[in-house]
Protein backbone atom coordinates (compact mmCIF):
# COMPACT_ATOMS: atom_id res chain seq x y z
CA UNK A 1 0.00 0.00 0.00
CA UNK A 2 2.71 2.34 0.29
CA UNK A 3 2.97 3.34 -3.07
CA UNK A 4 -0.49 4.00 -3.14
CA UNK A 5 -0.15 6.03 -0.01
CA UNK A 6 2.54 7.89 -2.01
CA UNK A 7 0.55 8.65 -4.92
CA UNK A 8 -1.53 10.50 -2.62
CA UNK A 9 1.36 12.58 -0.65
CA UNK A 10 2.53 13.54 -3.87
CA UNK A 11 -0.47 15.08 -5.11
CA UNK A 12 -1.39 16.63 -1.93
CA UNK A 13 1.90 18.54 -1.67
CA UNK A 14 1.58 19.71 -5.76
CA UNK A 15 -2.16 20.64 -4.65
CA UNK A 16 -1.02 22.11 -1.66
CA UNK A 17 1.46 24.70 -3.99
CA UNK A 18 -1.67 25.11 -6.22
CA UNK A 19 -3.65 26.09 -3.33
CA UNK A 20 -4.80 29.42 -4.93
CA UNK A 21 -6.74 26.68 -7.56
CA UNK A 22 -8.91 25.56 -4.60
CA UNK A 23 -9.77 29.00 -3.41
CA UNK A 24 -10.86 29.20 -7.42
CA UNK A 25 -13.21 26.21 -6.57
CA UNK A 26 -15.10 27.49 -3.87
CA UNK A 27 -15.39 31.19 -4.54
CA UNK A 28 -17.25 29.44 -8.12
CA UNK A 29 -19.35 27.42 -5.71
CA UNK A 30 -20.22 30.22 -3.34
CA UNK A 31 -21.52 32.33 -6.59
CA UNK A 32 -23.42 30.19 -8.29
CA UNK A 33 -25.60 29.85 -4.67
CA UNK A 34 -25.60 33.61 -4.50
CA UNK A 35 -27.20 34.38 -8.01
CA UNK A 36 -29.84 32.68 -7.09
CA UNK A 37 -31.67 34.74 -4.14
CA UNK A 38 -30.48 37.72 -6.10
CA UNK A 39 -32.11 36.36 -9.63
CA UNK A 40 -35.72 35.58 -7.98
CA UNK A 41 -35.88 37.95 -5.17
CA UNK A 42 -34.36 37.28 -1.64
CA UNK A 43 -37.61 37.36 0.02
CA UNK A 44 -40.00 35.14 -2.04
CA UNK A 45 -41.38 32.01 -0.78
CA UNK A 46 -40.26 30.35 -3.55
CA UNK A 47 -36.66 30.35 -2.57
CA UNK A 48 -36.87 27.81 0.00
CA UNK A 49 -37.73 25.00 -1.60
CA UNK A 50 -34.83 25.87 -3.79
CA UNK A 51 -32.52 26.11 -1.27
CA UNK A 52 -31.18 21.91 -1.43
CA UNK A 53 -31.22 21.17 -5.55
CA UNK A 54 -29.32 24.85 -5.17
CA UNK A 55 -26.67 23.97 -3.41
CA UNK A 56 -26.28 20.31 -4.92
CA UNK A 57 -26.36 21.97 -8.12
CA UNK A 58 -23.97 24.59 -7.06
CA UNK A 59 -21.75 21.43 -5.80
CA UNK A 60 -21.79 19.24 -8.69
CA UNK A 61 -20.71 21.73 -11.39
CA UNK A 62 -17.74 23.28 -9.18
CA UNK A 63 -16.78 19.59 -8.65
CA UNK A 64 -16.85 18.54 -11.71
CA UNK A 65 -15.30 22.05 -13.06
CA UNK A 66 -11.69 21.30 -11.15
CA UNK A 67 -11.49 17.84 -13.41
CA UNK A 68 -10.12 19.11 -16.81
CA UNK A 69 -6.29 18.83 -15.56
CA UNK A 70 -6.50 16.10 -13.71
CA UNK A 71 -4.46 13.76 -15.44
CA UNK A 72 -3.29 16.44 -18.30
CA UNK A 73 -0.31 17.60 -16.31
CA UNK A 74 0.88 13.71 -15.19
CA UNK A 75 0.96 12.96 -18.74
CA UNK A 76 2.57 16.04 -20.39
CA UNK A 77 5.34 15.85 -17.10
CA UNK A 78 6.18 12.19 -18.20
CA UNK A 79 4.68 10.87 -14.68
CA UNK A 80 2.41 8.88 -15.96
CA UNK A 81 5.41 6.79 -17.64
CA UNK A 82 6.91 6.49 -14.62
CA UNK A 83 3.61 4.98 -12.87
CA UNK A 84 2.77 2.71 -15.50
CA UNK A 85 6.51 1.01 -15.27
CA UNK A 86 6.36 1.50 -11.60
CA UNK A 87 4.45 -1.20 -8.88
CA UNK A 88 1.68 1.10 -8.61
CA UNK A 89 -0.23 0.55 -11.83
CA UNK A 90 -3.07 2.57 -13.46
CA UNK A 91 -6.13 1.62 -11.75
CA UNK A 92 -4.61 2.34 -8.31
CA UNK A 93 -3.16 5.66 -9.43
CA UNK A 94 -6.86 6.48 -11.01
CA UNK A 95 -8.34 5.73 -7.13
CA UNK A 96 -5.18 7.52 -5.96
CA UNK A 97 -6.31 10.57 -7.71
CA UNK A 98 -9.58 10.27 -6.65
CA UNK A 99 -8.40 10.04 -3.03
CA UNK A 100 -6.61 13.64 -3.70
CA UNK A 101 -8.92 15.52 -5.81
CA UNK A 102 -11.65 14.48 -3.21
CA UNK A 103 -9.42 16.24 -0.04
CA UNK A 104 -8.47 19.37 -1.74
CA UNK A 105 -11.90 20.06 -4.11
CA UNK A 106 -14.85 17.95 -2.09
CA UNK A 107 -14.10 18.52 1.79
CA UNK A 108 -13.43 21.98 1.83
CA UNK A 109 -16.78 22.49 0.36
CA UNK A 110 -18.63 19.97 2.17
CA UNK A 111 -16.91 22.18 5.02
CA UNK A 112 -18.42 25.21 3.10
CA UNK A 113 -21.87 23.51 2.71
CA UNK A 114 -23.45 24.50 6.52
CA UNK A 115 -22.55 28.27 5.62
CA UNK A 116 -24.38 28.05 2.67
CA UNK A 117 -27.43 26.01 4.11
CA UNK A 118 -27.69 29.10 6.53
CA UNK A 119 -28.16 31.63 4.20
CA UNK A 120 -30.14 29.72 2.24
CA UNK A 121 -32.50 29.55 5.30
CA UNK A 122 -32.44 25.58 5.20
CA UNK A 123 -34.16 24.80 8.36
CA UNK A 124 -31.58 23.17 10.90
CA UNK A 125 -32.68 19.78 11.35
CA UNK A 126 -32.26 19.24 7.86
CA UNK A 127 -28.32 19.98 7.65
CA UNK A 128 -27.51 16.42 9.12
CA UNK A 129 -29.16 14.19 5.67
CA UNK A 130 -28.34 17.27 3.93
CA UNK A 131 -24.22 16.79 5.03
CA UNK A 132 -24.28 12.77 4.66
CA UNK A 133 -25.68 13.27 1.43
CA UNK A 134 -23.26 15.77 0.32
CA UNK A 135 -20.71 13.79 1.41
CA UNK A 136 -21.41 10.48 -0.10
CA UNK A 137 -22.45 12.52 -3.31
CA UNK A 138 -19.50 14.48 -3.56
CA UNK A 139 -17.57 11.22 -3.57
CA UNK A 140 -19.38 9.79 -6.30
CA UNK A 141 -19.08 12.73 -8.27
CA UNK A 142 -15.26 12.66 -8.19
CA UNK A 143 -15.10 9.07 -9.00
CA UNK A 144 -17.31 10.22 -12.33
CA UNK A 145 -15.45 13.18 -12.92
CA UNK A 146 -11.83 10.78 -12.88
CA UNK A 147 -13.44 8.50 -15.38
CA UNK A 148 -14.40 11.91 -17.66
CA UNK A 149 -11.16 12.75 -17.37
CA UNK A 150 -9.26 10.07 -18.35
CA UNK A 151 -11.50 9.33 -20.89
CA UNK A 152 -11.16 12.88 -22.63
CA UNK A 153 -7.51 13.00 -22.03
CA UNK A 154 -5.68 12.91 -25.62
CA UNK A 155 -8.72 14.01 -27.13
CA UNK A 156 -8.14 17.57 -28.32
CA UNK A 157 -10.98 19.53 -26.72
CA UNK A 158 -10.94 17.21 -23.47
CA UNK A 159 -13.40 19.46 -21.44
CA UNK A 160 -15.94 20.28 -23.22
CA UNK A 161 -16.06 16.09 -24.18
CA UNK A 162 -15.87 15.53 -20.74
CA UNK A 163 -18.85 17.95 -19.75
CA UNK A 164 -20.90 16.02 -22.46
CA UNK A 165 -19.89 12.92 -21.19
CA UNK A 166 -19.92 13.00 -17.51
CA UNK A 167 -22.85 15.27 -16.57
CA UNK A 168 -25.83 12.40 -18.34
CA UNK A 169 -23.84 10.14 -15.61
CA UNK A 170 -24.20 12.71 -12.76
CA UNK A 171 -28.08 12.58 -13.03
CA UNK A 172 -28.74 9.38 -10.75
CA UNK A 173 -25.90 10.80 -7.99
CA UNK A 174 -28.32 14.36 -8.00
CA UNK A 175 -31.53 12.70 -8.09
CA UNK A 176 -30.77 10.43 -5.33
CA UNK A 177 -28.91 13.38 -3.47
CA UNK A 178 -31.44 15.52 -3.43
CA UNK A 179 -34.07 13.25 -2.35
CA UNK A 180 -31.90 11.85 0.72
CA UNK A 181 -31.08 15.54 1.82
CA UNK A 182 -34.73 16.69 1.58
CA UNK A 183 -35.52 13.42 4.00
CA UNK A 184 -38.36 14.26 6.65
CA UNK A 185 -37.40 10.65 7.87
CA UNK A 186 -33.76 11.44 9.28
CA UNK A 187 -30.78 10.38 7.91
CA UNK A 188 -30.78 7.18 6.90
CA UNK A 189 -33.59 7.40 4.50
CA UNK A 190 -34.13 4.90 1.29
CA UNK A 191 -32.54 7.56 -1.28
CA UNK A 192 -29.91 7.30 1.10
CA UNK A 193 -29.33 3.77 0.49
CA UNK A 194 -29.76 4.20 -3.40
CA UNK A 195 -27.09 6.91 -3.65
CA UNK A 196 -24.65 4.82 -1.56
CA UNK A 197 -25.06 1.93 -4.21
CA UNK A 198 -24.29 4.48 -7.17
CA UNK A 199 -21.39 5.18 -5.05
CA UNK A 200 -20.57 1.47 -4.35
CA UNK A 201 -20.81 1.00 -8.34
CA UNK A 202 -18.67 4.21 -9.02
CA UNK A 203 -15.88 3.18 -6.52
CA UNK A 204 -15.53 -0.49 -8.28
CA UNK A 205 -15.81 0.57 -11.55
CA UNK A 206 -14.03 3.90 -11.78
CA UNK A 207 -10.44 2.77 -11.35
CA UNK A 208 -11.26 0.21 -13.75
CA UNK A 209 -12.66 2.45 -16.69
CA UNK A 210 -9.67 5.12 -15.88
CA UNK A 211 -6.77 2.90 -15.85
CA UNK A 212 -8.29 1.46 -19.44
CA UNK A 213 -8.44 4.98 -20.54
CA UNK A 214 -5.62 5.95 -19.61
CA UNK A 215 -4.12 3.34 -21.45
CA UNK A 216 -5.68 3.72 -24.79
CA UNK A 217 -5.10 7.18 -24.75
CA UNK A 218 -1.34 6.53 -24.46
CA UNK A 219 -1.10 4.22 -27.16
CA UNK A 220 -3.64 6.69 -29.96
CA UNK A 221 -1.73 10.25 -28.76
CA UNK A 222 1.83 9.31 -28.11
CA UNK A 223 4.65 10.94 -29.12
CA UNK B 1 -1.96 -4.57 -5.26
CA UNK B 2 0.39 -7.76 -5.15
CA UNK B 3 -1.74 -9.35 -7.87
CA UNK B 4 -1.37 -6.66 -10.20
CA UNK B 5 2.16 -6.78 -9.04
CA UNK B 6 2.22 -10.68 -10.23
CA UNK B 7 0.53 -10.18 -13.29
CA UNK B 8 3.57 -7.70 -14.66
CA UNK B 9 6.57 -9.33 -13.75
CA UNK B 10 5.38 -12.76 -14.70
CA UNK B 11 4.69 -10.69 -18.53
CA UNK B 12 7.90 -9.31 -17.98
CA UNK B 13 9.79 -12.23 -16.85
CA UNK B 14 10.92 -14.93 -19.69
CA UNK B 15 12.60 -18.20 -19.45
CA UNK B 16 16.00 -17.06 -19.78
CA UNK B 17 17.51 -18.98 -22.79
CA UNK B 18 21.80 -18.14 -22.72
CA UNK B 19 22.93 -15.26 -20.98
CA UNK B 20 20.31 -12.39 -22.70
CA UNK B 21 18.08 -11.01 -20.22
CA UNK B 22 16.79 -8.41 -23.17
CA UNK B 23 14.97 -10.46 -25.94
CA UNK B 24 13.78 -8.31 -28.94
CA UNK B 25 12.15 -10.78 -31.55
CA UNK B 26 10.99 -9.79 -35.03
CA UNK B 27 9.55 -6.50 -33.38
CA UNK B 28 7.40 -4.09 -35.58
CA UNK B 29 5.73 -1.22 -34.37
CA UNK B 30 2.93 0.92 -35.76
CA UNK B 31 2.31 4.92 -35.04
CA UNK B 32 -0.67 5.93 -36.30
CA UNK B 33 -0.41 4.37 -40.29
CA UNK B 34 2.94 4.24 -40.46
CA UNK B 35 5.05 1.16 -39.94
CA UNK B 36 8.13 3.08 -37.57
CA UNK B 37 9.91 -0.59 -36.81
CA UNK B 38 10.14 -3.16 -38.71
CA UNK B 39 11.07 -6.57 -38.07
CA UNK B 40 14.11 -5.59 -35.40
CA UNK B 41 15.23 -8.22 -33.51
CA UNK B 42 17.90 -7.31 -30.52
CA UNK B 43 20.00 -9.35 -27.88
CA UNK B 44 20.83 -7.91 -24.40
CA UNK B 45 22.57 -9.34 -21.67
CA UNK B 46 23.97 -8.10 -18.24
CA UNK B 47 26.81 -5.86 -18.65
CA UNK B 48 25.73 -4.45 -21.99
CA UNK B 49 25.38 -0.59 -22.97
CA UNK B 50 23.85 -0.51 -26.00
CA UNK B 51 23.89 2.90 -28.56
CA UNK B 52 20.62 2.96 -30.30
CA UNK B 53 21.29 5.48 -33.51
CA UNK B 54 19.49 6.76 -36.20
CA UNK B 55 18.15 9.57 -38.22
CA UNK B 56 14.78 11.91 -36.57
CA UNK B 57 11.74 9.53 -36.62
CA UNK B 58 13.64 6.06 -37.07
CA UNK B 59 11.50 5.05 -34.16
CA UNK B 60 14.29 5.49 -31.28
CA UNK B 61 11.63 6.89 -29.11
CA UNK B 62 9.35 4.39 -30.07
CA UNK B 63 11.23 1.87 -29.61
CA UNK B 64 12.10 2.72 -25.77
CA UNK B 65 8.73 3.09 -25.19
CA UNK B 66 7.87 -0.25 -26.61
CA UNK B 67 10.10 -2.15 -24.48
CA UNK B 68 8.75 -0.01 -21.74
CA UNK B 69 5.57 -1.32 -22.39
CA UNK B 70 3.86 2.21 -23.39
CA UNK B 71 2.93 1.45 -26.76
CA UNK B 72 1.56 -1.94 -28.28
CA UNK B 73 4.07 -3.93 -30.47
CA UNK B 74 2.05 -4.82 -33.64
CA UNK B 75 3.83 -7.71 -34.29
CA UNK B 76 6.97 -10.10 -32.32
CA UNK B 77 7.73 -10.51 -28.91
CA UNK B 78 9.76 -8.08 -26.33
CA UNK B 79 10.67 -10.06 -23.01
CA UNK B 80 12.84 -8.26 -20.24
CA UNK B 81 14.09 -10.39 -17.36
CA UNK B 82 14.96 -7.42 -15.05
CA UNK B 83 13.16 -4.24 -13.77
CA UNK B 84 13.30 -1.54 -16.33
CA UNK B 85 14.00 2.37 -15.34
CA UNK B 86 12.78 4.18 -18.03
CA UNK B 87 14.18 8.38 -18.39
CA UNK B 88 11.98 9.95 -21.31
CA UNK B 89 12.49 13.11 -22.92
CA UNK B 90 9.92 13.93 -20.40
CA UNK B 91 11.64 14.15 -17.39
CA UNK B 92 8.68 13.56 -15.22
CA UNK B 93 8.93 15.94 -12.59
CA UNK B 94 6.21 18.16 -11.10
CA UNK B 95 7.24 21.70 -11.68
CA UNK B 96 5.02 22.60 -8.34
CA UNK B 97 7.08 21.01 -6.25
CA UNK B 98 10.86 20.60 -5.01
CA UNK B 99 12.97 18.27 -6.73
CA UNK B 100 14.05 16.07 -3.92
CA UNK B 101 9.81 15.39 -3.54
CA UNK B 102 9.73 14.34 -6.67
CA UNK B 103 12.40 12.01 -6.14
CA UNK B 104 11.21 10.31 -3.04
CA UNK B 105 7.90 10.28 -4.25
CA UNK B 106 9.25 8.05 -7.69
CA UNK B 107 10.98 5.80 -5.32
CA UNK B 108 8.14 5.46 -2.85
CA UNK B 109 5.85 4.10 -5.84
CA UNK B 110 8.44 1.94 -6.81
CA UNK B 111 9.43 0.78 -3.31
CA UNK B 112 13.22 1.57 -3.71
CA UNK B 113 15.02 2.67 -0.60
CA UNK B 114 13.77 6.31 0.41
CA UNK B 115 15.62 7.06 3.52
CA UNK B 116 17.37 10.33 4.05
CA UNK B 117 20.91 9.28 3.24
CA UNK B 118 19.58 6.79 -0.21
CA UNK B 119 17.85 10.04 -1.15
CA UNK B 120 20.74 12.25 -0.59
CA UNK B 121 23.65 10.32 -2.46
CA UNK B 122 21.49 10.12 -5.35
CA UNK B 123 20.39 13.69 -5.65
CA UNK B 124 24.39 14.12 -4.96
CA UNK B 125 25.28 11.81 -7.81
CA UNK B 126 24.39 14.17 -10.94
CA UNK B 127 25.14 17.13 -8.54
CA UNK B 128 22.05 18.45 -7.64
CA UNK B 129 22.00 19.05 -4.10
CA UNK B 130 21.89 22.39 -4.18
CA UNK B 131 18.81 22.99 -6.06
CA UNK B 132 17.10 20.28 -5.09
CA UNK B 133 15.00 21.95 -2.50
CA UNK B 134 13.52 24.65 -4.75
CA UNK B 135 10.54 23.75 -6.72
CA UNK B 136 10.88 22.17 -10.11
CA UNK B 137 9.58 25.00 -12.30
CA UNK B 138 12.02 27.29 -11.51
CA UNK B 139 15.28 25.18 -13.07
CA UNK B 140 16.95 24.98 -16.38
CA UNK B 141 16.22 22.13 -18.68
CA UNK B 142 19.49 20.55 -17.99
CA UNK B 143 18.87 20.93 -14.31
CA UNK B 144 15.65 19.06 -14.78
CA UNK B 145 17.20 16.79 -16.79
CA UNK B 146 19.63 15.49 -13.61
CA UNK B 147 17.49 15.24 -11.39
CA UNK B 148 15.49 12.83 -13.89
CA UNK B 149 18.63 10.98 -14.15
CA UNK B 150 19.06 11.24 -10.53
CA UNK B 151 16.70 8.21 -10.60
CA UNK B 152 18.91 5.80 -11.76
CA UNK B 153 21.20 6.15 -8.63
CA UNK B 154 18.33 4.72 -6.98
CA UNK B 155 17.58 1.65 -9.33
CA UNK B 156 18.53 -1.96 -8.87
CA UNK B 157 21.89 -3.15 -9.78
CA UNK B 158 20.15 -5.29 -12.27
CA UNK B 159 17.71 -3.29 -13.81
CA UNK B 160 17.61 -2.20 -17.67
CA UNK B 161 18.43 1.61 -18.40
CA UNK B 162 16.28 2.95 -20.94
CA UNK B 163 17.06 6.55 -22.11
CA UNK B 164 16.42 8.33 -24.62
CA UNK B 165 17.81 11.28 -25.41
CA UNK B 166 19.52 11.81 -21.84
CA UNK B 167 22.23 14.08 -22.81
CA UNK B 168 19.86 16.47 -23.99
CA UNK B 169 20.35 20.05 -22.26
CA UNK B 170 23.10 18.46 -19.70
CA UNK B 171 26.50 20.40 -19.67
CA UNK B 172 29.71 18.58 -20.62
CA UNK B 173 30.75 17.83 -16.76
CA UNK B 174 27.10 15.94 -16.43
CA UNK B 175 27.62 14.39 -19.80
CA UNK B 176 30.35 12.62 -18.28
CA UNK B 177 28.93 12.03 -14.85
CA UNK B 178 26.07 10.40 -16.82
CA UNK B 179 28.86 8.17 -18.84
CA UNK B 180 30.47 7.34 -15.66
CA UNK B 181 27.27 6.07 -14.07
CA UNK B 182 26.14 4.24 -16.86
CA UNK B 183 29.87 2.27 -17.44
CA UNK B 184 29.57 1.18 -13.14
CA UNK B 185 25.88 0.28 -13.91
CA UNK B 186 26.86 -2.27 -16.93
CA UNK B 187 30.23 -3.10 -14.51
CA UNK B 188 27.70 -4.12 -11.70
CA UNK B 189 25.80 -6.29 -14.43
CA UNK B 190 22.90 -4.09 -15.11
CA UNK B 191 22.24 -3.24 -19.18
CA UNK B 192 21.49 0.25 -21.06
CA UNK B 193 19.84 1.13 -23.69
CA UNK B 194 20.42 4.76 -24.57
CA UNK B 195 19.18 6.88 -27.73
CA UNK B 196 21.54 9.47 -28.32
CA UNK B 197 23.21 11.31 -31.59
CA UNK B 198 26.52 12.20 -29.17
CA UNK B 199 28.74 10.76 -27.94
CA UNK B 200 27.46 8.22 -25.29
CA UNK B 201 29.83 6.08 -23.04
CA UNK B 202 32.61 4.92 -25.08
CA UNK B 203 32.72 1.96 -23.90
CA UNK B 204 29.66 1.30 -25.50
CA UNK B 205 29.30 -2.85 -26.39
CA UNK B 206 28.22 -4.23 -28.15
CA UNK B 207 28.22 -1.24 -29.72
CA UNK B 208 25.21 -0.10 -31.35
CA UNK B 209 21.68 -0.94 -32.86
CA UNK B 210 21.31 1.30 -35.71
CA UNK B 211 17.76 1.57 -36.86
CA UNK B 212 17.51 3.18 -40.67
CA UNK B 213 14.95 5.43 -40.94
CA UNK B 214 10.97 4.88 -42.11
CA UNK B 215 10.26 2.05 -43.29
CA UNK B 216 7.04 2.79 -46.15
Amino acid sequence: MKPFFAQIERDLLIAWQNRQDLGVMLVFFVIIIALFPLAIGANAPVLDPLGVPVIWIAALLAILAGFDRLFAQDVRDGWLDQIALSQLGLGWYALAKAISHWITAGLPLLIMTPLMAMMLNIPLQQWPPLLVALLIGSMGLTLLGVIGAALAEGARRGTALMALLILPLAVPLLIFGTLASQSDRGIISPHLMLLGAVFALLLALAPLVAASALEIGETETGL
Amino acid sequence: MTDHDHKKTARKTAPSTADHRLHIDQLSVLRGMVLVIHNLSHRQSAGDICCLTGPNGAGKSTLLRTIAGRLPAAGGDISCAAPIIYVGHTDGLSGAISGRENLAGWAKINGFSTTETAIDTALSSFATSRFADLPVRVLSRGQRRRLALARLALSPADSLWLLDEPNAGLDQASSRILDDIAQKHAMAGGMVLAATHLDFAAAAKPGSLHLPGLVT
